[in-house]
């Protein structure tokens, strides 16, 4: 009966029904979301592979097989994905199938900040981001953003949330309550805030310690 | 449904309708709609797709 009410009310499936995807830019805050998620109840679709580190010390939550997403990888891991919650950074989003429902949590941060914790990642990893220097960077990714943004709003089989990576870190409640609220209600709301550190919180923008939390 | 109409060569609307199915598609409007969504995004996105895919690699966030 649920089933039909919600077709003929055109409402949009339920979390059972759907993808849980945590996305953003990389080192926007998806890892602390990820866990605000699974702490609330919600099981994480991760593999381990990727392990916690400097950057991220309390884990990636990642799955290796998303990597290959605009590759034409294999999807069908994302038939066992329905009710729980996985990560998919932003620029992987359009390769997403149409065959399936997605609700998305996406987190932003400030570019300013963002940009210095890939830095710093870049630089513990002794890899090379490009050849654009921040300022090219942040255009890039602002309009990168923008057109995400405008995707998914066209795309019929993604709703989202955007939260605010600051307010995740200073007022965790209200952010929990959100998404809580977004993904059905039935969250643990206490648990999820309780997981956000913001001793994590270090690439605030005009600081010049650590790196953010993922 | 009450869009506009784009006229498709019969045989591409045929191949079309057959990968549809195949690819789990409830429909092949909605199959048409989601490679042509694919196929705009590449092209807004040339010239600065090559920059965030160094970055992404760079990270470790894409293979």
């Amino acid at each position: 009966m649920e089933f039909l009410r919600r077709l003929f009310a055109g409402d949009p499936p339920g979390v059972d029904k759907s993808v849980v995807v945590v996305s953003g830019l990389p080192r926007s805050g998806t890892s602390m979301l990820m866990s605000m998620i699974s702490a609330g109840g919600l099981e994480e679709v991760v593999d381990g592979v990727r392990q916690a580190d400097d950057d991220n010390p309390r884990g990636y939550h990642e799955l290796e097989a998303v990597k290959d997403l605009d590759k034409n990888g294999d999807t069908a891991w994302l038939d066992d994905a329905h009710g729980k919650v996985v990560k998919i950074i932003s620029f992987l989003l359009q390769h997403l199938p149409a065959t399936h429902h997605y609700k998305i949590v996406f987190v932003r941060r400030s570019l300013q900040e963002v940009l210095a914790s890939q830095q710093k990642m870049l630089d513990r990893r002794g890899a090379s981001g490009g050849d654009a220097a921040d300022a090219e960077m942040a255009r890039v990714f602002a309009a990168h953003l923008s057109k995400v943004e405008r995707q998914l709003a066209a795309r019929k089989n993604c709703e989202v949330l955007y939260v605010e990576h600051r307010a995740a870190v200073t007022q965790p409640a209200a952010v929990a309550e959100r998404v809580n609220a977004f993904l059905g209600g039935s969250l643990d709301v206490e648990k999820m805030s309780g997981v956000v550190d913001s001793q994590l919180y270090r690439n605030r923008a005009g600081q010049d310690a650590g790196s953010g939390a993922t | 449904m009450f869009g506009s109409k784009v006229k498709i060569d019969k045989a591409l609307l045929e191949k079309a309708t057959r990968y549809a199915e195949i690819a789990g598609y409830s429909t092949v409007e909605e199959f048409v709609n989601h490679a042509l969504e694919k196929e705009i995004v590449q092209l807004e996105g040339a010239d600065s797709e090559e920059e965030i895919k160094k970055r992404l690699k760079g990270l470790g966030y894409i293979s």
